[in-house]
């Protein structure tokens, strides 16, 4: 190996290093503004599903498409309760619909998003029977968890 | 006022007034119903303004004078001329909407129908509730109207403001009480003037009122039928 080689090669894993690092330190701590980013987006692709939900079971529905809206709907939501970490309100001064009620009335907050969780996984199962009328109350029934902790938990905008 | 007038004429069709009146009743129970997010009356009020638009726009060609579109809806011309005699005691002397008030008519109807048709491609942040074309757009588009929708009615209620500031300008300015004359339809005749017919017909109006609610009806399915 040539004396070059050997110093290209340092920096190459030096530079790994410093990239690995900024990716461990990233999960570690994320910032707040990553955090409401990324919680938003996950909202996003929730109403997305909804809607595309909401789209398939106003006609006749297609079992597939509403079991990949029902599956984002439960994987997303499992993940959601995890991004609500202290610091991540209204008064980390990034932009934020999350109202303080989150963290001072954690429990409740905690037991609508499993609520949420337990109801689209209820919607998979519904949407694995294939049955229409069972598939559109249970897509009520989801609904109704969005509306109901965002009336305690989410700024009316 | 003058001396204490006897015979009266008509201005406004009952069609008309009714019209209003309900408008009147169906926006606020609009913004009552979409405070509250109770979504489903909330549709069912913004089909009831779709019909009574739509009607409306019928009654502009079909309807008796004072609601015609080509009797009150005058140039910049006329307009200017009749915004300099607002400082004037005297009152309007010609039945129906003046030049201006014209305008804000147009600009209410405008309005609505904007509303209306922002309310139809609308979707709630959960992506659960909206309205009838939704379906049609993705939930970013459905958001933006949502959004636009809401706007919109910042623009409508300002309308509204500017509506009533104007009756209550006329009523303390110039002695005129335009709300009792949208209430019968008539108002009382000044000394020297003759009553002037007011002529509709009822079939008509029935016609329009048909295609409101026919229109109104094919929007609330999604044009799905």
């Amino acid at each position: 190996m040539t004396r070059s080689k050997i110093a290209a090669l340092t920096a190459l894993g030096l530079a790994a290093a410093a990239m690995a690092g900024g990716a461990t330190l990233a999960v570690a701590a994320p910032s707040a503004s990553t955090t409401i980013a990324t919680r938003k987006a996950n909202f996003k692709k929730m109403g997305a599903a909804m809607k595309a939900l909401k789209g398939e079971l106003s006609g006749t529905p297609d079992k597939a498409k509403v079991l990949e809206a029902a599956k984002t709907i439960a994987a997303t939501g499992r993940v959601q309760g995890q991004l609500f970490p202290a610091g991540t309100g209204p008064s980390s001064g990034v932009e934020t619909d999350a109202l303080p009620a989150i963290w001072t009335n954690r429990a409740a907050f905690d037991a609508d998003m499993t609520k949420l969780v337990t109801e689209a996984d209820k919607l998979v199962a519904a949407a694995n029977t294939g049955n229409a009328a069972a598939m559109q109350a249970q897509f009520k029934a989801v609904g109704g968890t969005c509306g109901s902790c965002h009336k305690q938990f989410r700024a009316d905008d | 006022m003058s001396e204490a007038a006897t015979a009266s004429t008509r201005i406004w069709d009952p069609a008309i007034r009714l019209f209003h009146w309900l408008l009147v009743g169906f926006v606020g129970f609009s913004w009552w119903t979409g405070e509250q997010h109770d979504m489903e009356w909330h549709r069912y009020s913004g089909y009831a303004i779709l019909a009574l638009l739509v009607f409306r726009l019928f009654w502009g060609f079909t309807g008796p004078r004072t609601a015609r579109f080509g009797q009150f809806v005058k140039g910049p011309g006329a307009v200017s001329a009749y915004a300099k005699t607002l400082g004037s005691k005297s009152a309007h002397a010609a039945d129906g909407h003046n030049p201006l008030g014209g305008w804000s008519v147009i600009a209410m109807l405008g309005a609505l129908l904007v509303m209306v048709v922002a309310g139809l491609f609308a979707i709630d942040v959960d992506g659960f509730d909206g309205g009838p074309l939704s379906d049609y757009i993705t939930f970013d588009q459905g958001r933006a109207f949502a959004e636009f929708h809401e706007t919109v009615f910042n623009v409508i209620l300002t309308l509204v403001a500017l509506h009533i500031v104007a009756i209550a300008f006329y009523a303390v300015w110039k002695r005129q009480r335009l709300v009792p004359a949208m209430i019968t339809g008539k108002r009382k005749l000044e000394a020297g003037e003759t009553a002037q017919d007011l002529r509709w017909s009822p079939v008509l109006a029935l016609i329009g009122l048909a295609i409101g609610v026919a229109i109104a009806w094919a929007a609330s399915t999604g044009f799905r039928f």
